[in-house]
């Protein structure tokens, strides 16, 4: 009996695979269950936990809506700077330095000394940081130890990994509401168990097995798609279906997180009490989904979807490698090597915004469900 | 019996990972064969990048992966068990462990990663497993911290505080003890995040160091003749999968029911 | 795949492809003759897709700067031209120098081309020349590119000449002016835009992608391309990939998986070019446990070339017999070729007082295809002789900056293999800054000091005889190969540079066919 129970409730916990994917964003950090932060201890509603949580939205205005929204963007301001201290930090403890790797092999010691300080690496870490930070409002984000401007190489490359990455985030969340529907739909299905196990599988899955495996599948054998990347005039990929296997490579392991998340929030919203009486009310299965379950699930969904917003980012570093696609990847992974610090402080810092981004738009999510709804 | 069902891919895995080195049938850095060689006598999944049996590394590769995924995951549950309740009793203790919570999910962890082993000229393992360990920790500590806030609320605990118990005693005796599914469950779930990690890293080639046999970065060694043989990237690939998955079936089918509710409200 | 440090410093590349191709008998078959380059004669149109390896955070325009990528060298020695280019034989031929001479073998006197003009049209001037090669000079390697020769020995001579002087007698000037002797305008402050003197003219540059069209008006003759498109790839398997699916026309520099891969497929042609790369290991002879001579050669003894050849270059290499510059003319062929002994190596361990409970480190780093595979089959081939060797890869940067020149046993690489002398000077003589293997013999000195000095004949044919045989007995390398230069083509294209080293990039007769 209890088997049964559960599975009428969908899968269990979607699991916090990922070092990146709070399990903390689960399912039912909306449902009835869970509908407050216990005084005693930290919230468990999700990443978004320093901003306001959702029961304190319910009544509240527009204008505090507003005003909230801007002190959540203050404080993800400051964390984002003791993020760049730290990763300022961490390039300091770097083998090498940007001197010597950004000259000749064998270059004379003197020489290499001229260079530290044309770069500026003899000043102490603070102001070099200090300096850096003090550009940052203006859009100056240093020089690299190539002498570019950091603003500029990154501008050059972030693009990719931005249609990349977008298109990854796009794929998974059409594919992983359109599974967590179906799957909701069928309850204890035997479709609804193979969503479920099929996505627990390549949740599990990192990125470069997918791609190993699409490549070999689509590519070599098949011969259907191109297994890499070639760069057109314009800076972008030649042609459209260049895309399709890095962007799937990504958003696989993604799609089957999200499904989990998705499912088990569907599953969950579906004992509250609106949906029960619309179900008594006699509304077709697809209309009370779509119209009273769908919607107060999507708080969870967004900050599930928020967290798979690092994890796209994180992945592309080695997606890019494999397919070798143009974008900020390869330069990350060039940089660090190069103990490139402005660059590397720099693609931490973009990457960090559109991370921010996203959790803001979550919090919004859970803010206007929560106004929306008594 | 389903059960036991459910739990043999990840007992064979893990046998095949730990006693895999005994059964190699080659020694794993000795050239057999042509290099890329196509299955054949002696060579029953072909030839690596240096003619090398791939049979034999296959059986090799996954031991320090499974042994480090593991430790990984054993740091991350017991630390997060210890900061994670202390933070439901002490919700000072709480608000810094969200604030560096807030901090981390702004990195992706292959960018910590990165960052970390690199940082750490000779750290070796030691560097990933404090890299995988750091990435893993905030979010664990906000799940048992959430799950231990209700037991922190009960009477029981709030009858032992005003019996002035001290905070380790709270810890151990009172609040841990009822957790125990909720550890079990984290842990499996701690388990295949650290695996990503570990092959991620492994895959950028921030791990083990050839000739060193190791799924992941036999998917790396091997991709140049994906074409020659397939074999070489794709056996290590889907044994990387299944390591994943079997354990986190494994997890969720030895978790009691309790712990499994527990977590799924998480 | 940083090539570019060893041409920074390895100014040459050349070599004769005949003796070569003799000498390689027991690689694989050379690709079908139905796949075979286009015949016919030279057809004139056509814009030829490119590929080669590059990092998106390593590419440098400067044409005097460093050039880790072998795409920006491809870019730049398409649209600039060296003084001198490698050839096949003599190893050095003229480019932009039409000729060169010298009396003494320290005042040389390169004349420029008839008729050479930079893209904006404007000629090419001595003034031209010299400003830049004081301009390469100046960089932070410039006294390791141009030894012997500070700015104030580079003179213009008159409208369309410049002289260099060195410091001793030298007759290694004209290859050492091969490579990266390449011309801007005088006082040029923005090297990307400059236009330059070489067969193509660079329309666009992107990301380390360029296109280059045709300059009509080169003094060479006008190249049959109508354009060349550069494309950059981080990884060869990624560039072999777009090869095979038709997304480019040539991969240049695959390695040879990538041939294996492509063999007996359709309608694509495999390049080989011998003696292209020496991935020697290095092992310090000034102190630590290689200091002693007879460790060094039980090493040399331990080592099964045949084996390396032929698992870490799936046989795409010819076995070598630790000397470098195995595509000189005057590469000693007398001496005895070693093969593996592992009992007289044993004896030697033994009456060395060699400690075999050690374990020592080999550091090796992933910069061109096969070289960290050859450190792991080298450690593996140790075993059998009782050494232990553990192999540490490292990072490119880590491995430059801390184990190059200074650790006990690593292993190096070098592009540049056809000349004994150009090895000599800069890695083997005692006053060389970059003294692999810290290796200091006066014998070697001497014969190295009169090779240099000799002009061509049969004084610095012995010298050259007797400074390999001292470099066979007792330097520091243990070169166990060289690897062939590999390229792919789509059928169609014709023309392409049969070279070694960074004679790949002489793209100026290829053409397509129809």
């Amino acid at each position: 009996m209890a088997e049964r129970l559960t599975a009428a409730r969908g899968p269990a916990a979607p699991p916090a695979w990922r070092a990146g994917q709070s399990s903390a964003s689960g399912p039912s950090a909306s449902g009835p269950s869970a509908s407050g932060p216990s005084a005693s201890g930290p919230s468990a509603s999700g990443p978004s936990a320093s901003g306001p949580s959702p029961s304190g939205f319910s009544a509240s205005r527009p204008l505090s809506l507003l005003l909230r929204g801007a002190a959540a963007l203050a404080q993800r301001a400051v964390l984002l700077a003791v993020l760049l201290v730290a990763v300022f930090a961490a390039m300091e403890f770097l083998p090498g330095d940007a001197a010597r790797s950004s000259l000749d092999r064998g270059a004379s010691a003197a020489a290499v000394a001229a260079r530290r300080v044309e770069l500026g690496l003899d000043q102490p870490l603070w102001n070099r940081l200090l300096r850096w930070m003090a550009g940052l409002p203006t859009g100056d984000l240093g020089v690299t130890s190539r002498g570019e401007q950091v603003a500029e190489v990154i501008g050059r490359h972030f693009p990719g990994t931005l249609l990349l990455g977008g298109l990854a985030f796009a794929v998974t969340m059409v594919a992983a509401l359109a599974l967590a529907v179906v799957a909701a739909l069928r309850p204890s299905s035997a479709l609804d168990r193979a969503i479920s196990g099929t996505s627990t599988v390549v949740a599990a899955l990192p990125e470069f097995v997918v791609a190993s495996v699409l490549v070999l599948l689509f590519a070599l054998w098949a011969d259907l798609l191109p297994a890499v990347t070639v760069t057109a005039a314009g800076g972008g990929p030649a042609s459209a279906a260049m895309l399709v296997l890095p962007v799937l490579s990504l958003a696989v392991p993604q799609i089957g997180w999200n499904a989990r998340v998705a499912r088990a929030a569907l599953a969950d919203e579906c004992t509250a009490p609106h949906v029960e009486a619309a179900v008594l009310d006699g509304l077709p299965p697809r209309r009370v989904l779509l119209r009273h379950v769908l919607p107060g699930s999507l708080p969870t969904i967004a900050a599930g979807a928020a967290t798979s917003v690092g994890m796209l980012l994180g992945g592309a570093v080695v997606v890019e490698t494999i397919f070798n696609y143009p974008g900020v990847g390869s330069v990350l992974a060039g940089a660090v090597r190069d103990r490139d610090t402005p660059l590397v402080a720099g693609v931490v810092m973009v990457t960090s915004v559109a991370i921010l981004a996203v959790l803001l738009a979550a919090d919004l999510v859970r803010g206007w469900a929560s106004v929306r709804r008594p | 019996m389903r059960t036991a069902l459910r739990l043999l891919p990840a007992g064979l895995i893990a046998v095949i990972a730990l006693a895999g080195p005994l059964l190699a049938p080659s020694p794993i850095d000795a050239p057999v064969a042509a290099p890329y060689a196509l299955p054949g006598p002696g060579v029953p999944l072909g030839a690596d990048e240096l003619g090398r049996n791939v049979l034999s590394r296959v059986l090799a590769g996954g031991r320090e992966l499974l042994l480090t995924s593991l430790v990984v995951a054993c740091l991350v549950t017991v630390a997060a068990a210890l900061l994670g309740t202390a933070a439901a009793l002490r919700p000072a203790l709480g608000r810094i462990v969200e604030r560096v919570a807030d901090v981390m999910i702004l990195l992706p962890a292959v960018l910590a990663v990165l960052l970390v082993v690199l940082s750490w000229q000779g750290g070796g393992r030691v560097a990933l497993v404090t890299a995988a360990v750091a990435v893993g920790l905030p979010y664990a500590i906000r799940v048992v911290c959430a799950a231990a806030a209700p037991i922190a609320g009960s009477g029981y605990v709030e009858a032992a505080v005003a019996g002035g118990e001290r905070l380790p005693q709270l810890v151990w005796r009172e609040v841990l003890p009822n957790l125990r599914a909720t550890l079990l469950i984290l842990l499996g779930l701690r388990f295949v995040a650290a695996v990503y990690v570990v092959t991620t890293a492994a895959f950028l080639e921030l791990g083990p160091q050839p000739p060193a046999a190791d799924w992941a970065l036999m998917v790396r060694e091997n991709a140049p003749g994906i074409l020659l043989n397939p074999w070489a990237v794709v056996v290590p690939s889907l044994a990387i999968g299944v390591l994943a998955l079997s354990v986190q079936t494994a997890a969720e089918v030895l978790a009691p029911r309790s712990g499994r509710q527990v977590v799924a409200r998480l | 795949m940083e090539l570019t440090r060893r041409r920074i410093l390895a100014t040459g590349g050349g070599l004769g492809v005949g003796l070569l191709l003799a000498a390689c008998g027991s690689g694989p078959r050379r690709a079908a003759a139905g796949d075979g380059p286009a015949t016919g004669p030279p057809r004139r149109g056509g814009t030829l897709r490119v590929g080669a390896v590059g990092k998106a955070s390593a590419v440098n325009r400067d044409p005097h700067g460093v050039q880790v990528n072998d795409s920006d060298y491809l870019i730049l020695a398409l649209a600039h031209d060296p003084l001198t280019v490698p050839g096949h034989r003599p190893n050095v031929v003229p480019r932009l120098a039409a000729r060169w001479e010298s009396d003494d073998l320290r005042r040389w006197r390169f004349t420029l081309a008839e008729g050479a003009t930079f893209h904006d049209g404007t000629p090419v001037t001595g003034a031209d020349v010299a400003w830049s090669l004081r301009r390469l000079r100046a960089t932070p390697a410039g006294a390791t590119r141009l030894p012997g020769i500070d700015a104030g020995g580079i003179k213009a001579d008159g409208r369309n000449a410049v002289i260099l002087t060195s410091d001793y007698p030298n007759s290694e000037v004209p290859l050492l002016a091969r490579l990266t002797t390449f011309t801007l305008k005088e006082d040029t402050t923005d090297v990307t835009r400059a236009p330059g003197t070489g067969p193509f003219r660079l329309e666009s540059f992107r990301d380390g992608n360029a296109r280059l069209v045709r300059n009509d008006a080169w003094y060479g003759g006008e190249p049959p391309l109508d354009a060349i498109e550069v494309r950059m790839f981080e990884s060869p398997q990624a560039m072999t990939s777009a090869l095979l699916t038709g997304q480019i026309d040539l991969a240049s520099n695959v390695g040879p998986v990538a041939a294996r891969t492509a063999e007996g497929r359709d309608g694509v042609q495999v390049i080989r070019r011998p003696h292209d790369m020496a991935m020697p290991i290095v092992m310090r002879t000034a102190d630590g446990p290689f200091a002693d001579e007879r460790v060094r050669l039980a090493l040399r003894l331990a080592v099964d070339r045949e084996a390396m050849v032929r698992q870490v270059l799936s046989g795409y290499g010819t076995v070598a017999n630790d000397v470098l510059g195995t595509a000189d003319p005057a590469y000693a062929t007398g001496l005895t070729q070693r093969a593996r002994d592992l009992a007289r190596a044993g004896r030697l361990l033994d009456e060395a007082g060699f400690d075999r409970r050690g374990t020592y480190e080999l550091f090796t780093t992933e910069d061109v295809p096969g070289l960290a595979e050859s450190a792991t089959l080298f450690a593996t081939q140790m075993r059998d002789a009782g050494v232990n060797v553990k192999v540490v890869k490292q990072e490119s940067a880590v491995f430059w900056d801390r184990t190059w020149l200074k650790a006990p046993l690593y292993t190096t690489y070098w592009g540049t293999n056809d000349s004994v002398v150009f090895f000599a000077g800069k890695t083997m003589q005692s006053g060389t800054a970059h003294n692999e293997a810290a290796w200091k013999d006066e014998e070697f000195d001497r014969a190295y000091r009169k090779a240099v000095g000799a002009t061509r004949g049969t004084g610095r044919a012995t010298a050259l005889r007797e400074l390999q045989r001292v470099e066979y007995e007792s330097s520091g390398y243990l070169l166990w190969g060289m690897a062939d230069g590999i390229d792919l083509a789509a059928a169609g294209v014709g023309g392409l540079p049969k070279l070694p080293g960074y004679g790949r990039v002489q793209l100026e007769r290829s053409w397509l066919s129809a």
